[in-house]
């Protein structure tokens, strides 16, 4: 069972990565116009061809464009594995390069942001859930729901507006102080934070109603469990029945939710960072669309659902491994 | 004679379920929160701002009308933007654009997905297995950064960004129908009535519509705010149609300005694109919380206390 189990997961996740690749590959072809009419005109609809047939015929032989459609996808798919995601019009480099330059940022406020919402969620949703029914525990629903409505990038402007603009406590823009000099490690990281304060608590504000829904839910529905009310019995206090006897049987979900909302998170830093402007992928993303860099446009596609389609595959196994009866 | 007998017994035992829709919807009203209510009255009134639109603002959205970056005043309600603009007109006239973007892609995705799903359940076989696998895939394809790549190659427009945002939004909708046919299929009440020799459609029409359009309804609202948001999203990239007045493009030209945040035209230029998006979304999520509570208990997934 488990086997088969894994076998589905795995070959969707190939199907899924397929079809990712595949969109990758055949939008850009099925564009009307070619490279060369393009090379060789200024104004858009106006083919100027400078280049004669043979000329032509060399550089399409040059690029491999003469090839039929399926030996082409089948050298796309060597050079994506050799890691050769094609050269950047804009930033004049080779696209892995440029990814690479950015990755660290979003990786370091996504995975800030997740640490922040999963602990602050449990949080409140512990203590949600030990106040039921009370007036503490509707507040923080109302509000919390009400919060999770507002989409990340749109929550971004409205804290940049009151923290950069208006208090002027944080800085509008980049990662680091431009030609600051440091006097130590220290200094530096101070520095960093600094500036990823407010795009981590943007993302991990967005993802926070939901760990804290999912963590009070389960607790709730927990703590109506026999067990529970045998620790009870055994005259056990009631922070260790709640601490060790339920929240450590809620938290199984609150693992899977936290895979997901990688996911999503990365998803979201794309507009969170435009915001901000930060320099992570997210922003490289917004200067690629408006400088029409599609080879860069692709390549931060391919890395950003790979990504996406990892934490999720991830994800199911590390459940499957904590919860044995999953396959059952 | 026995046969019409049987017919006028039968239109009376229907009576009850063939209230009139005012009645109806008076009691879906009724059950409302004092949220669903407020929601209810800010669609509403952006509704009216959207239709009115023309009435309600003096200036055109598209013409310079006044100078570049007037505060707000008598003449400029709103103030003017960096190309002497009417801010409020813009704001007026965005209303229709984002409100048609949403409501386009949730019907046509809510309906249509819907559809599928009915079909996929009701035939199952190739069918079935043809729509759910499609499904499958959809549901797992990281929705934003490929609507991002796939605007950037088709190009903006109003018209694009619909049929993508259909195309990665009639999964939901597809997959509880299906699984909603499926459970209305098995019952006593529908074997019966094909063994009377009910047709499809009738079976349809009677059976499984009533039963589902309550669950595709709060979804089509659902998927009216993804819809918002996604456009605001992509049009916040500059992904947007570059002739449209959407309230994302509002705020793509505010925040694109160089020195926004040095000088005070935010406070009239990006505020009230900002509030409008935010009443907006608020509206739609305390109606379609309520929807969900009224119409269906069965979906209610999170929040129950």
């Amino acid at each position: 069972m488990s086997e088969k189990n894994r076998e589905v997961i795995l070959s969707r996740f190939v199907i899924t990565l397929l079809v990712i690749l595949a969109l990758n590959f055949f939008l850009p072809r099925m564009m009307p116009g070619d490279p060369f009419s393009t090379i060789s005109s200024d104004v858009q609809g106006e083919d100027v061809i400078i280049m004669t047939e043979e000329q032509r015929e060399y550089y399409s032989h040059y690029y491999g464009l003469d090839l039929p459609l399926h030996e082409q996808f089948v050298v796309y798919l060597s050079n994506l594995v050799h890691g050769d995601l094609g050269k950047s019009i804009q930033y004049k480099m080779p696209v892995t390069d440029v990814i690479l330059l950015h990755l660290p940022w979003t990786i370091l406020i996504v995975l800030c942001a997740t640490v922040i919402s999963t602990i602050a969620g449990v949080l409140l949703g512990t203590i949600s859930a030990r106040n039921r029914r009370k007036g503490s525990d509707r507040l923080m629903m109302t509000g919390l729901i009400a919060f999770a409505e507002i989409p990340s990038f749109l929550l971004g402007l409205i804290l940049l507006l009151i923290f950069c603009v208006f208090f002027r406590i944080f800085p509008l823009a980049g990662a680091v102080t431009p030609f600051a000099h440091y006097d130590s490690i220290l200094d530096q990281a101070r520095d960093i934070a600094y500036h990823a304060f407010l795009p981590i608590i943007t993302l991990a504000l967005a993802q926070l109603t939901g760990v804290y829904l999912l963590t009070r839910n389960t607790l709730i529905t927990v703590s109506t469990k026999d067990y529970i009310r045998t620790a009870r019995a055994k005259g056990l206090g009631e922070h260790i029945v709640w601490t060790r006897h339920a929240l450590r049987n809620a938290l199984l979900p609150v693992v899977t939710r936290t895979g997901f909302m990688i996911g999503m998170l990365i998803g979201g830093a794309v507009l969170v960072e435009s915001v901000f402007r930060y320099p992570g992928i997210g922003s490289t993303l917004r200067t690629a669309v408006v400088g029409r860099d599609y080879p860069l446009i692709q390549g931060i596609l391919l890395v950003v659902a790979v990504s996406i389609l990892l934490c999720n595959l991830v994800v199911d196994r590390v459940y499957q491994k904590l919860d044995p009866r999953v396959d059952e | 004679m026995p046969a019409e007998q049987t017919a006028v017994n039968i239109n009376i035992i229907k009576l009850p379920y063939r209230r009139g829709t005012f009645t109806h919807l008076a009691n879906t009203y009724a059950k409302f929160s004092l949220e669903g209510k407020i929601g209810l009255f800010g669609i509403a009134m952006i509704l009216m701002m959207a239709i009115f639109a023309p009435l309600l603002s003096v200036y055109p959205p598209g013409k310079i009308t006044g100078g570049s970056l007037e505060p707000p005043g008598p003449d400029h309600l709103l103030g003017t933007d960096e190309l002497g603009m009417d801010i409020w007109s813009q704001i007026c006239y965005g209303a229709r654009m984002s409100l048609f973007i949403g409501l386009a892609v949730a019907c046509i995705a809510g309906l249509g997905g819907g559809a599928l799903g009915i079909l996929a359940g009701y035939l199952g076989g190739a069918t079935d297995q043809l729509v759910m696998r499609s499904v499958d895939v959809l549901m797992a394809l990281p929705s934003f950064p490929l609507l991002v790549v796939i605007s950037a190659f088709m190009g903006p427009s109003i018209f694009n960004v619909i049929i993508i945002l259909v195309f990665f939004s009639w999964a939901k909708p597809a997959r509880i129908a299906r699984s909603q046919t499926l459970s209305v299929k098995k019952n006593a009440y529908i074997i019966a009535a094909k063994n009377y020799g009910a047709t499809p459609w009738y079976l349809l029409r009677r059976h499984i519509l009533p039963e589902i359009l309550p669950i595709l309804f709060v979804l089509i609202i659902s998927i009216t705010s993804y819809a918002i948001v996604a456009e605001t999203g992509l049009a916040f990239l500059g992904l947007g149609d570059p002739t449209s007045k959407s309230w994302g493009m509002m705020l793509n030209y505010a925040t694109g300005f160089r020195s926004i945040y040095f000088t005070p035209y935010w406070q009239w230029w990006l505020l009230p694109p900002l509030a409008a998006l935010i009443v907006l979304l608020l509206c739609l999520a305390f109606i379609s919380r309520d929807l969900e509570r009224v119409l269906d208990p069965r979906i209610r997934q999170e929040g129950g206390s």
